[in-house]
């Protein structure tokens, strides 16, 4: 599980780093899904990048892992519909993972490819959610046996 | 993040009271990671919330396209396009272009004349609206630099000529883009005498004005540059048989 966790926080700060400079560009991305009604449209453009970081440094730090997981398969479940939708709504944009966005030509969207990247992390964040190992993790005592201490005692 | 419910001591028949103690201390303080554990965690919920809350804030202070500032004077209603042509003309041309996109420019090079042309004529309106969303395709923020000169030539009375050479003389994409000194050379070219063009292209003086112009496109549905909006309908494509076919369905 480290190498899933490794993987999901550096995709994780590639992509929040590489909004992070640019956030009207950021916001502006989130809109050109026509989504989201405009009262939210700036709020969610502003905390993406802040919120990828976060959960980045989380995942390669290994705290919080469990957390950190739940959290990255709720994003990635939300990227998956937002760009599938795009794709059926038959728009033409780029999905501004890594900053970007905005229109591209008809035949240049690479919606199969972002839904499946997207689809495949949310398999890694998954089960790294399921298996969290860390020191760190904030994951229930797995290691706790009632039945074993149980055992033990007699 | 299912909890055990069965208590140790329930399954356990056993009489012994020192054999049960056991057990029983090691269940308490299995509850007691399981509370600090619960407390670890809604604090590091709370904390994140706080961190995301901080970005946003941080990210919107950085972002300051509500900021209301100086634009030049002559602008439409909405304080944002640059009009050209009589105020009754019967179809309204928008144009939403980026002077570093070079598909804005294969534009201006087959249309801008002819259209031009036609607001001169009386048939169409020109509202010219730049966006400056392409800073990450040149080293130096070329769009937006190239925005607030084509601004401060509004000012100078010399818009549309300065459009013009700011297309003719396009930088490629991924460089450097063209120096100050280049920008207020081409003023100079379109008319520009005189007044403070030179120290408005220098200072920045309208990049609020530019960040606002290119969030009114984006909140306009524009998503690429050119965008040729005409009555209110987008061409499918930006070319001079599709404008032409426009203006014509617009006016009959």
């Amino acid at each position: 599980m480290l190498g899933a966790r490794l993987l999901l926080g550096g995709v994780w700060i590639a992509a929040g780093a590489a909004k992070l400079p640019d956030p009207a560009g950021s916001v502006r991305s989130v809109r050109t899904y026509q989504l989201l009604p405009e009262a939210v449209v700036p709020t969610l453009g502003y905390a993406l990048p802040v919120l990828e970081l976060a959960l980045g440094v989380l995942l390669l730090l290994g705290v919080a892992v469990r957390f950190g997981a739940m959290l990255s398969v709720a994003l990635l479940a939300a990227f998956v519909v937002g760009v599938s939708s795009a794709w059926v709504r038959g728009l033409t944009i780029d999905c501004g993972c890594f900053g970007g966005g905005g229109a591209v030509a008809a035949g240049e969207t690479r919606y199969g490819s972002e839904v499946l990247r997207d689809a495949l992390l949310l398999v890694v964040a998954a089960s790294l959610a399921r298996w969290p190992t860390s020191r760190l993790a904030l994951a229930p005592p797995r290691t706790y046996d009632h039945e074993r201490f149980d055992t033990k005692a007699g | 993040m299912t909890m055990p419910t069965r208590t140790p001591t329930a399954r356990s028949t056993r009489t012994d009271v020192e054999r049960r103690k056991q057990p029983a201390a090691v269940c308490q303080a299995a509850r007691a990671a399981e509370r600090r554990r619960r407390r670890l965690s809604v604090a590091f919920v709370v904390l994140l919330a706080l961190l995301v809350a901080g970005g946003i804030a941080v990210q919107a202070s950085r972002s300051t396209s509500g900021a209301q500032t100086g634009a030049p004077a002559g602008l439409t209603a909405d304080g944002i396009g640059v009009p050209l042509g009589a105020r009754g003309a019967p179809v309204l041309v928008e144009l939403y272009e980026d002077f570093l996109c070079p598909a804005c420019r294969r534009f201006e090079e087959t249309a801008g004349t002819e259209l031009r042309e036609m607001a001169a004529a009386g048939q169409v309106r020109i509202v010219y609206r730049g966006m400056a969303f392409l800073d990450g395709a040149s080293t130096s923020r070329y769009s937006t630099r190239a925005l607030n000169a084509a601004a401060c030539a509004v000012d100078a009375g010399r818009f549309p000529q300065y459009h013009d050479r700011l297309f003719a003389a396009q930088p490629p994409e991924g460089g450097a883009g063209l120096s100050d000194a280049r920008l207020v050379a081409l003023g100079a070219e379109a008319g520009i005498s005189g007044g403070d063009f030179a120290g408005c292209v220098e200072d920045l003086r309208y990049e609020r004005w530019t960040q606002r112009a290119t969030d009114a496109a984006s909140k306009a549905g524009v998503v690429q540059t050119p965008t040729v909006r005409v009555n209110g309908h987008d061409l499918p494509a930006p070319t001079l048989e599709e404008l032409r076919a426009a203006v014509n369905g617009a006016q009959h």
